[in-house]
């Protein structure tokens, strides 16, 4: 199986995903069930960190079909950025969920508005997300176009969103380095985030309420994000020094990986008990220690895979 | 882990978890000498492998700087840590060593990072 063969597999998580998640959105609306929306708001959010390999692993299809001569390399310019943008809300809708699942475990229930902007997010992610997946059947579907309908409209490459983002990448003598900057500061931050709430979950400080490391999250989060957007830079920017870089498929595979240990971290309840009386004193289980240590490892196999792009892949 | 646990510190000395007692904070001082222990080593590796050329860069004496300068900063907060023992109350000064830190991190981290482009 190859990455273009991934594409397909995957291509469906995203739109699928985002039905499932509306759909339970929508009931736990309808019936007023909290214990629904938790389950719709993290279906969301695992929808929103799937949705990162579909569009990784398409841009690498990109690299392995465009020289077929019955390929037309603007019809996929034309799904790409239609894909982007749906990724971008995509995430957006991920994200605020998540904030929606903080707050829910942090307070009882999520501020008013979130979860609602969360669905609206998700409902335009959607619509956008159908579009690219559409477009994208155009690319080696002819059977699928409407009969006697032209091919899909041309796109004027000098307009599309990515190659702009190329564009900048490549020739601004700023724009790189200063995003390489953020991004190993975001890093320190979600990591010292993360060592934190980790090591409560392992023993360490005891006496510390979970509720008071949860209450870091945020900043994890915050580090995250910053990553999160000058890390897509770089692969919108230069997405050839990474669709065949091994360290950047395992990067890709381990923050799968850490983002099911964040969703964990987030709605972790057992440790919350104990934080009403205003005392720690709680115990993890054998299962959540392990859950904690693969967090860690998760975390710097990352780091491990994504320092190793210049040197075991070919980016600089 | 050097740079992310001494912020964990700094921000809590700026006031989020306000209520928790300094000295849940007290892991922060082994996870940052296993941190800088580990950059120190690997660090004086790279740093030989060309010695003359990183020597002879400004951008890389700066970073030194702020590195030394931010591990500065944190003498004074561990000791103040380990002496506190339920303490939770932060004076002026410990919040500014904490923004000092915070901003000594960042731009030792940034001019790291710009070395790649910076030193030719």
């Amino acid at each position: 199986m190859n990455l273009a063969h991934l594409h397909l597999v995957m291509n469906h998580v995203p739109t699928l995903g985002a039905v499932v998640a509306l759909g339970l959105l929508l009931l736990a609306f309808i019936r007023r069930n909290e214990h629904l929306k938790h389950v719709g708001l993290e279906v969301l959010f695992v929808i929103a960190v799937l949705t990162l390999p579909v569009y990784v692993s398409g841009v690498a299809a990109y690299y392995e079909i465009r020289e077929r001569p019955d390929v037309s390399v603007d019809n996929i310019n034309i799904h790409q950025d239609a894909a982007l943008i749906g990724f971008t809300v995509m995430e957006f809708a991920g994200f605020v969920g998540w904030v929606a699942l903080w707050q829910t475990r942090r307070r009882g229930h999520s501020a008013r508005g979130v979860v609602p902007a969360a669905t609206v997010l998700l409902v335009v992610a959607l619509a956008i997300m159908g579009r690219a997946a559409n477009l994208g059947g155009d690319i080696r579907h002819p059977e699928i176009r409407a009969a006697g309908a032209a091919a899909p409209a041309e796109g004027d490459p000098e307009r599309f969103i990515t190659s702009a983002i190329k564009e900048v990448a490549v020739y601004s003598t700023w724009v790189w380095p200063a995003a390489e900057a953020v991004h190993f500061l975001g890093l320190c931050l979600s990591f010292g985030v993360l060592l934190a709430v980790n090591l409560r979950i392992l023993g360490v400080k005891r006496q510390t309420a979970f509720a008071d490391v949860h209450r870091l999250l945020p900043w994890g989060m915050l580090g995250f994000v910053a990553n999160f957007i000058t890390g897509m830079f770089f692969f919108v920017g230069q997405p050839g020094q990474y669709v065949a870089s091994a360290p950047f498929y395992w990067k890709t595979v381990f923050l799968m990986i850490a983002g099911a240990n964040f969703l964990y971290l987030t709605v972790f309840g057992k440790a919350w008990r104990h934080t009403e009386d205003g005392d720690g004193g709680f115990e993890a289980s054998l299962a959540d220690k392990a859950m904690a240590v693969s967090s860690l490892v998760a975390w710097l196999a990352v780091l491990y895979a994504g320092r190793m792009l210049p040197f075991l892949g070919k980016a600089f | 882990m050097l740079v992310g646990a001494s912020w964990m510190l700094d921000l809590r000395l700026l006031g989020i978890n306000r209520r928790v007692p300094l000295s849940a904070y007290r892991w922060v001082f082994p996870a940052v000498s296993i941190g800088l222990l580990v950059n120190v080593v690997t660090g004086v590796m790279l740093f030989i492998k060309n010695a003359t050329k990183w020597g002879t860069a400004t951008p890389f004496l700066v970073k030194m700087l702020l590195v030394i300068a931010s591990v500065a900063v944190l003498v004074p907060l561990r000791s103040h840590v380990l002496r506190n023992d339920a303490g939770t109350e932060v004076s002026g000064n410990l919040r500014l060593l904490a923004i000092v830190s915070i901003l000594a991190w960042t731009g030792a981290v940034t001019a790291g990072r710009l070395l790649a482009y910076l030193v030719p």
